[in-house]
């Protein structure tokens, strides 16, 4: 492809025009959203184009550890939106994400496997940071779900004389499993199904297909283990909180 | 260890909580002495805080103000988990966890062989070729006996049972009364048992304590309780229930 300019993207409006007469044409009520959305999609793109551009340029440390700050708390953010149900769940996705996408990008920047240089990183962080943000809804939710509704099964076994560690375990695994299913799904139809967004990028700015897919391996190593450490943590920090420190059956409650 | 009889006192037990915004004491300034060997019938009108009080003895809640004196000492010197292996406490509702009736009885005692598991079973008046079968067809009177068999595997020495018949038919009803006198008996063992059935209460001799709205109303030989009850709150119970 050569450079991309505004006029490509003026030229592409076609489709969006093609999909708006379709649904129009159809009736699917969606007419509203659908120009909020392409406002919206352009609007952040650019924004995110032209700031990464200034970052890249500038290309300091800190800048990239703001912008990874930034990024982890957005995420922590939208996470504890989507887990209602638990107060306090800001905190937890944070923590959680944030040991997740540090730990594994130390790790990589430890090998030498990449540069410490803005252009490199901050893709890089976007993908683990939106990985673990996922993950840690899952868990949260899950675990959440399950030891709610699971009271009398955890409170049997304490009662029982087990510690709320054996109490939750049960629950515990299937909020993990829950937690991983996106990255173990992502593995097995990997290169079958899709060709992943690194890989489709690496091969469409002209990288040979070899070149691109032992990238997308990496990545997806990393993902791997940003997610396997985001659930780890979301679990042994929220666990916890549903129990008091006399192995009793306590659940966060809001307000 | 069976050298010194098991000896449970509670004092001045209470809890209260917090429903929408409302306090209620659910246990209200609870205080008695139980001597093993005896059976104790708790009844009272549903809502009375029978289980709850059962939930503040296994430490499953925090009690706002009072003790639990087990053996002797305070219960919180004990780890939760320990004191819940001496006092074991069987729910109103058994939870089954999910695998063979066996793995169930061995849940909270690993290392107990298949002829122990096989006694504990005829104990509660289950069949012992059941044990390899999976909990998930069982009726409701058979997880009850499940979970009491579960219970004793972990030789308590004091056990408290939330309604444990109220899912029996009459004959196994009476089965449970049976191995409940007679492990109060022969273990000596201090045996709490909450029912809605003062014939139960009248059945199971011993000792029986009215709990009206938290309260402990009155307590003394179960014949004297459910019968020739002295308070008012007692007398109004005795009408409701025994007409
Ligand atoms: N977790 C809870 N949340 C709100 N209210 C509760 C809770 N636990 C107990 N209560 C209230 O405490 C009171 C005592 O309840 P408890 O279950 O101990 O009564 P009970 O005597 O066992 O009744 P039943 O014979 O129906 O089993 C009831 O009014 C109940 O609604
Ligand atoms: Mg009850």
């Amino acid at each position: 492809m050569n450079e991309i300019t505004f006029v490509d993207v003026a030229i592409s409006l076609a489709l969006v025009v093609l999909a708006f007469g379709v649904s129009r044409f159809w009736k699917v009520p969606v007419q509203k959203e659908m120009s909020l959305g392409v406002l919206r999609a352009f609007v952040q793109l650019v924004a995110v184009g032209y700031a990464l551009d200034r970052i890249f340029a500038i290309d300091q440390i800190w800048l990239i550890a703001l912008v990874m700050l930034v990024m982890l708390a957005v995420g922590a953010r939208e996470a504890s939106v989507r887990t209602k149900k638990l107060p306090g769940a800001f905190w937890l996705a944070f923590s959680a994400m944030t040991t997740g996408t540090v730990v594994t990008l130390a790790i990589m920047l430890a090998t030498g496997l990449f540069e410490l240089k803005a252009m490199v990183i901050i893709p890089l962080i976007g993908m683990l940071v939106s990985n673990s943000m996922n993950a840690a809804t899952l868990t949260i939710n899950r675990l959440f779900d399950n030891l709610t509704e699971n009271r009398l099964a955890v409170e049997t076994s304490l009662a029982l004389g087990k510690n709320w560690r054996q109490a939750s375990q049960r629950f515990r695994i299937q909020a993990a499993t829950a937690g991983m299913v996106s990255i173990f799904n992502f593995m097995k139809t990997v290169g079958i199904v899709a060709l992943p967004g690194a890989m489709t990028g690496m091969i469409l700015a002209g990288k040979p297909p070899l070149e691109a897919a032992l990238f997308q391996l990496i990545i997806g190593y990393m993902l791997l283990s940003a997610v396997t450490l985001t659930v780890v943590m979301t679990l042994e920090l929220m666990v916890r909180r549903f129990f008091t420190p006399f192995d009793q059956f306590s659940p966060p409650t809001r307000g | 260890m069976n050298e010194s009889r098991t000896t449970l006192d509670v004092t001045h037990l209470s809890r209260t909580i917090q429903t929408n915004g409302k306090q209620k004491t659910i246990v209200n300034d609870v205080s008695f002495s139980f001597t093993c060997g005896t059976i104790y019938s708790i009844v009272g009108p549903s809502g009375a805080g029978k289980s709850s009080l059962l939930r503040l003895i296994n430490r499953l809640d925090e009690p706002n103000t009072g003790d639990v004196i087990f053996n002797g000492a305070d219960y919180r010197t004990y780890s939760p988990n320990e004191l819940r292996r001496h006092i074991g406490y069987l729910f109103q509702t058994p939870y089954m966890f999910p695998g063979t009736i066996a793995e169930n009885v061995r849940y909270a005692a690993e290392d107990i062989d298949d002829n122990r598991v096989a006694e504990l079973l005829e104990q509660v008046g289950l069949s012992s070729d059941m044990a390899d079968s999976e909990v998930d067809n069982l009726s409701g009177g058979e997880k009850q006996r499940v979970a009491l068999a579960r219970l004793l595997a972990t030789k308590p020495s004091v056990i408290l049972l939330d309604e444990p018949t109220s899912s029996l038919d009459p004959t196994a009803t009476k089965g449970i009364e049976k191995l409940v006198r007679r492990i109060a008996e022969d273990r000596c063992l201090i045996v709490i048992m909450v029912t809605h059935d003062p014939q139960q209460a009248l059945r199971l001799e011993g000792e029986t304590l009215l709990l009206v709205k938290g309260r402990l109303i009155e307590h003394g030989s179960s014949e004297r309780v459910i019968n020739d009850p002295q308070s008012d709150e007692g007398r109004r119970y005795k009408d409701r229930e025994l007409t």
